[in-house]
């Protein structure tokens, strides 16, 4: 702070005693210390000019008007921030909201009637399970998997052992019909050997019965009612032969 | 403002002690509960927060957000005040004072200068501030010209620092004594007293150079 008299001590109380000089607060020895370091420093003349001509201009500043509606807001907006506050504060708890939600859905259920319904159906439910000699302490975890991979276990076994049935009877019956074909065989093979020893016996008997036999040795027995050559006219009928029928019964 | 702060002062003691008194009833009551006693505090002191916040931050949709933020950061935080400490009036300019800081520093980076040379309005062709305070039109128009020369210490309010502007704003604007301003700035009564003459002395030297440019 520049000044004609000792700067700093003077010109530093002149700025602490400037502000109650302006407030017209200071007393006579104060006022006296003030006015004569005023005249003698010119930077602190200025400097008292200067915030007397600042206050000045501040004086000509009015209160500014709010908003009308500035009160009514604030009361909104905190008793928007009240009601926030009141509705934690009213917040039920996690489990509290839980059971309420519970007992919304189960309130159907929850009836005298439906309760008698639930009752009967256990007390049935543990009557068959103790019939089937089913205990309790069966059916806890361990031991429902401990049955559930031995029934697991019996099934697969079980499935096992018809499968090998079923091979096995599937080559009985291979060998089965492998003995029937090579019996099938050996009696097609004695019939021809039959067959052509009778050929050479009827070549040297007598036609007529080596007529005979060829025409009663088929199946059907065609009767050449009218041999005028009409193949269309010929009538078959079923051969009633006890021996015939016997062989067919056999091939069939 | 002399004025103002000369009735601010010349009222009795007592009154000021039973206005005290009354507040502190109604924080009690507001603390507990009572939306009545709040709305009460809120129809006392928005006017006086409303304009520190309005001096401070030059914008009136500022300031009303602003004082809803300050009102609703002492609704929150009404049960924290002691009345041992400070007055409720006290309390709640450090409140405000506060929440104006953070405001300054967030927008410091949006914030313009504003040149008083700068055209009044929309009309970027139009008369500046000084112009129009120069054209020296006497008579019925006085009260426009008062009305303008506010709107320019307004404005010459924004270019001084937030340090001096904060004091000044307090002491001739707000009529708080030095020791109460002491506690809102959390600085000591000497340095509050260097504050407001260095505000008042800047704001001087602002107009005084604007005065000269229009003449």
């Amino acid at each position: 702070m520049l000044g004609e008299t000792k700067p700093g001590t003077q010109c530093a109380e002149f700025d602490t005693l400037l502000a109650d000089a302006m407030d017209g607060t200071l007393n006579a020895q104060q006022r006296g210390r003030f006015e004569q370091h005023k005249t003698q420093c010119a930077a602190c003349n200025a400097l008292f000019s200067e915030v007397s001509s600042g206050l000045a201009w501040l004086n000509e500043v009015e209160e500014v008007a709010p908003p009308p509606n500035l009160v009514h807001n604030i009361v909104a907006v905190t008793s928007g921030v009240a009601q926030k506050a009141v509705r934690y504060a009213l917040r039920p708890s996690a489990w509290e909201r839980l059971r309420r939600e519970m007992g919304m859905v189960l309130a159907p259920v929850l009836t005298p009637r439906f309760g008698m319904s639930m009752g009967m159906a256990f007390f049935s439910i543990t009557l068959v399970l103790n019939m089937a000699q089913v205990r309790i302490k069966d059916l806890t975890p361990h031991n429902l998997s401990h049955t559930f991979y031995s029934s697991e276990n019996k099934l697969m076994k079980y499935y096992e052992n018809m499968r090998l049935v079923y091979e096995i009877e599937s080559r009985v019956r291979d060998l089965r019909n492998a003995s029937d074909e090579s019996e099938r065989e050996e009696r097609n093979r004695r019939r021809e050997k039959n067959n052509n020893q009778t050929q050479e016996q009827n070549q040297n008997s007598e036609p007529d019965r080596r007529q005979h036999g060829e025409y009663s040795g088929g199946h059907d027995v065609r009767l050449l009612a009218s041999l005028n050559g009409n193949e269309q006219c010929l009538e078959t009928y079923p051969d009633t032969n006890p021996r015939h029928l016997a062989k067919q019964r056999r091939e069939r | 403002m002399l004025t103002l702060f000369a009735a601010a002062q010349s009222r009795p003691v007592e009154a000021r002690v039973e206005e005290a008194q009354v507040v502190t009833q109604l924080v009690r009551r507001c603390a507990s509960g009572d939306a009545v006693a709040w709305e009460e505090i809120v129809q006392r002191f928005h006017r006086r927060i409303y304009n520190i916040c309005y001096r401070f931050s030059g914008s009136a949709e500022d300031a009303q957000d602003l004082t809803q933020d300050v009102f609703i950061k002492v609704y929150r935080t009404v049960g924290s005040f002691d009345g041992e400490k400070a007055s409720f009036n006290t309390w709640v300019t450090t409140v405000t004072r506060n929440l104006l800081v953070d405001h300054f520093r967030k927008t410091r980076n949006d914030r313009a200068t504003d040149s008083m040379d700068a055209p009044q309005g929309a009309d970027e062709d139009g008369p500046t501030l000084a112009d129009r305070l120069s054209d020296g039109v006497p008579g019925p128009q006085v009260h426009v010209e008062s009305r303008e020369r506010r709107e320019m210490v307004q404005q010459a309010l924004q270019q001084i620092s937030p340090d001096l502007r904060e004091a000044v704003i307090l002491r001739d604007l707000q009529d708080m004594d030095y020791r109460e301003i002491a506690q809102v700035l959390k600085v000591p009564e000497g340095t509050v007293k260097s504050r407001i003459n260095r505000g008042r002395a800047e704001l001087a030297r602002l107009l005084q150079r604007t005065y000269k440019q229009a003449l």
